[in-house]
């Protein structure tokens, strides 16, 4: 049923060592790994201010989309996609099945640039997730001091 | 599905407002965005894709904080899909890492085939992606509760939650904020309740 790996601290090490390695290459400014699903996994750069949450669900959605668009034009997927504007690019291809690799770029640096590190990097990415995948899963969260059954909301409404 | 990061200590999980057109499910995001209770910086921004005439177009999106729990802070991610039916495979994008989901009917009884079809394209839709609706979490909303034609709580039981095993449903009259905090409060107790009883997977 789930379809994330679980992932320890050297899973997370090794993929923000990979990202960190490919942002120096490339001098992209923001590199993300997000869940399909649209939440960002890990990341390395200089996010600043950015809104990586809302980056993650948009940039989730509109690759999936593209997949669908794929489907519709009888191409068996598009594994990335590439947006260029005036200041910025945002490249985006697929990690595996469950993972998409998102890339924040100023606009000098070429699209093909980071397309092709990125291309070397994904497959060390798509390893490191493998890897963590085929670990035993049956690690959770303990909510055992959570008392759900407590009426208190969880979310609350301000007052008038 | 959720994400639980050891690294950052946070629980994500991703919520999903379901139901036919105009039925009120940006209504039940706005209000949730206008009127939480939150700490400064636990409430993200609104994002809405919508059309010209303030139709859901892709989705609207609102991230969110709630409690701490043993040190995790739990985030999450509520979603609406377009109702619209042309917009199905908009409806199949943004149900995929879904946890658990409100489906938002509108009382109106002249509605009542529209909640019938939205409901069982939600089913249709989980099964794509091998989901069974039995095992997610889900609340009933039924909303509109204002209006003159708005058909009994019962027969929208009747019609909507009437299985082997009956979900919480909630009378809304979400431009009113009535039901909205009730609707989004079950999910989130159902929610937590099962990854009580189930493991889900880590980040560290």
């Amino acid at each position: 049923m789930a379809t994330l790996p679980q992932l320890i601290e050297e899973d997370i090490q090794k993929l923000d060592e990979t990202l960190r390695e490919f942002l120096a290459r490339t001098d992209a400014t923001v590199a993300l790994i997000l869940d399909k699903g649209g939440f960002v996994i890990t990341h390395q750069g200089a996010a600043g201010e950015l809104d990586l949450v809302t980056l993650g669900a948009l940039a989730s959605g509109a690759f999936l989309a593209s997949q669908t668009i794929a489907g519709l034009v009888n191409e068996k997927d598009f594994n990335h996609t590439a947006l260029q504007g005036e200041r910025a690019s945002i490249f985006t291809t697929n990690v595996d099945e469950h993972c998409l690799l998102v890339v924040l770029a100023p606009a000098k640096t070429g699209i093909g640039v980071v397309k092709y590190f990125a291309g070397t990097m994904v497959s060390r990415l798509a390893r490191q997730l493998a890897v963590a995948r085929e670990r035993d899963p049956e690690g959770g969260l303990d909510l055992s001091e959570l008392n759900v059954a407590d009426p208190q909301d969880f979310f609350r409404k301000k007052p008038v | 599905m959720a994400i639980i990061n050891q690294a950052t200590k946070e629980l994500q999980v991703k919520i999903v407002y379901y139901g036919p057109a105009m039925g009120g499910k940006t209504t039940n995001l706005v209000q949730v965005h206008d009127h939480v209770q939150t700490a400064a910086g636990n409430k993200g921004k609104l994002v809405s894709l919508a059309t010209s005439s303030d139709r859901t177009l892709f989705f609207d999106f609102l991230p969110i904080e709630a409690m701490t729990i043993k040190g995790f802070k739990t985030k999450f991610q509520l979603y609406t899909v377009p109702g619209q039916v042309i917009y199905n495979t908009t409806r199949q994008l943004v149900l995929r890492g879904v946890d658990g989901i409100v489906f938002v009917a509108d009382s109106q009884y002249e509605k009542m085939p529209e909640n019938v079809e939205s409901f069982q394209n939600l089913v249709d839709n989980l099964n794509s992606l091998k989901i069974n609706l039995a095992e997610i979490p889900y609340v009933l909303q039924y909303n509109k509760r204002d209006l003159p034609n708005a058909a009994p709580m019962e027969y929208l039981d009747f019609l909507l939650n009437n299985r082997d095993v009956q979900v919480p449903s909630f009378a809304g009259t979400a431009h009113k904020c009535e039901g909205v905090f009730e609707s989004l409060n079950m999910i989130t107790r159902m929610l937590l309740q099962k990854f009580i009883n189930q493991s889900v997977p880590q980040y560290a």
